[in-house]
């Protein structure tokens, strides 16, 4: 019963809060009309799981998902609503939450799942992702009664923007790639991973890469050829071992040591868990940023 | 006479264009020529051609081991094993050298061959459509234990890539593993009397004083490790074992040790091809030859199943045994 202890001490701070008043939030699905101060929530989605924790607000119910280290204490005091995909509806019925928050991987159940409670889309995707974070962020003070605390958050991330876009600005250009066991695909800035392009103002070494959700697989001789100031590592097979250590050992090879990046050891690992499960999260954000921010320092 | 030179001419256009077409531009000055074919060109272009020739030769192996044409490496649950294998080791101990996940992928790669085998004892011979059907499942069965286990531990994405044979990654040092298959290729010409008569049934073979157990054995370990070195080196590559033979001896009739060097080279000569395909269709970025190849194969193989015969088959042999191009028109006859 360990897990009652947090929702608990939730519930009694909420009662303190003032009445539940009907708000208007900014949606992925338009403008929706919710109550304010939910007690029980489900969330189904990581960027959304990042950025309620970050307010201080508990989850009640997750999806069970690759873990998220920096989140882990959350996931912990949760109780499981199945998977990204397929929300386990009969354990979201038992809990009767007031509110539940799908997005990304979940946005299709939205529909079904306002069924059992009032259920919003807050996927995180596209463009100007920096904007659709602050959005949330906005949002979720207003819903969970927490302004104060959203208001510190959007200015601690568009601070670490700021530092981010000085970090990279007369650096060069740039090259983001995901490495999957030993292949490798190109992200441009219309991708998943886009912001680090068009946020940071960082320019891309091969502007024609076009918009694809899983980027456009390449050969070693294509980033040879394109021949970066930098390249971003994402390791989608870090989920085992260590991050960063199979990509390299991917990337260890003459063409990529041929380029301007490899040559001026300018290859950044990113931690590539929360870029790639929580993108859009607020948390998520600050530490990829914090990871740019140290790789072009050095 | 004609076949074999326009096989070995058209292998050769294929070698030239491999070696001259690719991301980076050869002749830009960028880089150094003789670099970039050393490090990269000529690794992917002996890959793919290594791949091609070791999976066709490995589906003659396998057709004639169970007596049916429709059978390939790739219908017997042997990919799906030597990925369980790839993933336990990818699992377990992520660090382990290529050799060693080779050899893990290998040894699991045997035993689920092993264990399709044993199911075919139990299949009925009388149409000849149960053992790929069998094979399909047995093999869907083992490839579902994987991605439960994929699915777990967040690896449904590395499965997917390294289960689609794709040349992109091949360069120097990741390719070199699959030169075992051109030793194998060797042990198998060697052996290539004995696989033809084990192509007659147990009953005959034994009657020919063949070591029918032992033959079949071999056969399959050679099977094996092929597989198992092309899944862990560039990922499964479905149809090739299945058309390639299937094709020559629609040409050539059934006698193995002269066709087997056709095989070899038409298989070496499709993958390729898939390979350059691959390679030019969305220039500069990349299509895995898995890919090209199963729409190609595909229409082959609904070529093969209802065109008519080009001629009997040298060696008819038991009648139980199935064939694609005896006397029947299409499965529906079965």
């Amino acid at each position: 019963m360990a897990t009652r202890i947090p929702t608990t001490l939730a519930c009694l701070l909420l009662a303190t809060a003032a009445q539940a008043e009907d708000l208007t939030i900014a949606t992925a699905t338009g403008d929706v009309t919710v109550a304010s101060g939910p007690e029980t929530i489900a969330v189904l989605d990581a960027a959304a799981i990042d950025t309620i924790s970050a307010l201080g607000v508990t989850v009640n119910a997750v999806p069970a998902m690759p873990p998220l280290p920096y989140l882990s204490d959350v996931f912990e005091a949760a109780q499981p609503a199945g998977s990204l995909f397929e929300p386990d509806f009969e354990a979201l019925a038992v809990l009767g939450p007031d509110l539940i928050i799908a997005g990304g991987r979940s946005s299709t159940q939205v529909e079904s799942l306002s069924e059992i409670a009032p259920a919003i889309d807050m996927t995180i995707w596209g463009e100007d992702m920096i904007a659709q974070a602050q959005d949330r962020i906005a949002a979720y003070g207003a819903i969970f009664e927490q302004e104060a605390m959203a208001a510190e958050l959007s200015a601690a991330l568009d601070a670490r923007l700021a530092d981010a876009v000085a970090a990279v600005e007369g650096q060069g250009e740039a090259l983001i790639l995901l490495t999957n066991g030993g292949n490798v695909s190109a992200y441009g800035d219309d991708s998943r991973f886009g912001w680090l392009h068009s946020a940071l103002n960082l320019p891309e070494a091969y502007p024609d890469l076009t918009e694809e959700t899983h980027g456009e697989a390449v050969s070693f001789e294509f980033i040879a050829e394109v021949n970066p100031d930098w390249i971003l590592v994402i390791d989608r097979a870090a989920a085992i071992g260590q991050d960063g250590e199979a990509a390299a050992a991917t990337l260890d090879n003459p063409l990529v040591a041929s380029t301007t990046a490899a040559q001026n050891g300018h290859i950044i690992y990113l931690s590539s868990a929360p870029l790639y499960l929580a993108g859009g999260g607020v948390q998520s954000m600050m530490l990829t940023m914090d990871e740019i921010i140290a790789g072009f320092a050095d | 006479m004609a076949l074999r030179l326009g096989i070995i001419l058209a292998l050769a256009a294929l070698v030239v264009t491999s070696l001259s077409i690719g991301a980076a531009s050869l002749w830009s000055g960028d880089f150094d020529a003789a670099w970039l074919i050393a490090v990269s060109r000529f690794p992917r272009t002996a890959a793919a051609l290594l791949t091609g020739a070791g999976l066709a030769l490995a589906g003659v192996i396998m057709q004639q081991s169970v007596q049916n044409r429709l059978v390939e490496p790739g219908l017997t649950g042997t990919p799906e094993a030597a990925t369980l294998g790839l993933l336990a080791v990818t699992l377990i101990a992520p660090g382990t050298a290529i050799f060693g996940k080779m050899t893990i992928a290998a040894a699991s790669a045997l035993a689920g061959t092993f264990g399709f085998l044993a199911l075919s004892r139990f299949v009925p011979r009388h149409d000849p459509m149960l053992l790929p059907l069998v094979g399909i499942i047995y093999g869907g069965i083992l490839g579902a234990i994987g991605l439960w286990f994929a699915w777990n531990a967040d690896l449904l994405q590395f499965v997917g890539i390294a289960m689609l044979g794709d040349f992109s990654g091949v360069m120097q040092g990741r390719y070199e593993l699959l030169w075992i298959i051109a030793a194998l290729s060797g042990v198998l010409f060697l052996v290539a009397d004995r696989i033809t008569i084990l192509g007659l049934g147990e009953d005959y073979a034994r009657s020919l004083g063949l070591n029918y157990f032992q033959t079949q054995m071999l056969g399959l370990v050679i099977v094996a490790i092929t597989v198992a070195v092309v899944v862990v080196t560039v990922g499964s590559m479905p149809f090739v074992g299945l058309i390639v033979p299937n094709l020559i001896s629609r040409w050539r009739g059934d006698n193995i040790r002269a066709n087997l060097w056709v095989v070899a080279l038409t298989g070496a000569a499709l993958v390729l091809a898939s390979d350059i395909l691959g390679r030019v269709v969305r220039y500069p970025y990349e299509i895995p030859a898995a890919t090209i190849f199963a729409v190609f194969g595909a229409a082959v193989f609904l070529w093969l199943l209802y065109a008519p015969p080009r001629r009997k088959p040298q060696l008819d042999g038991d009648r139980r045994k199935p064939q694609l191009d005896g006397d029947r028109k299409g499965p529906q006859n079965g």
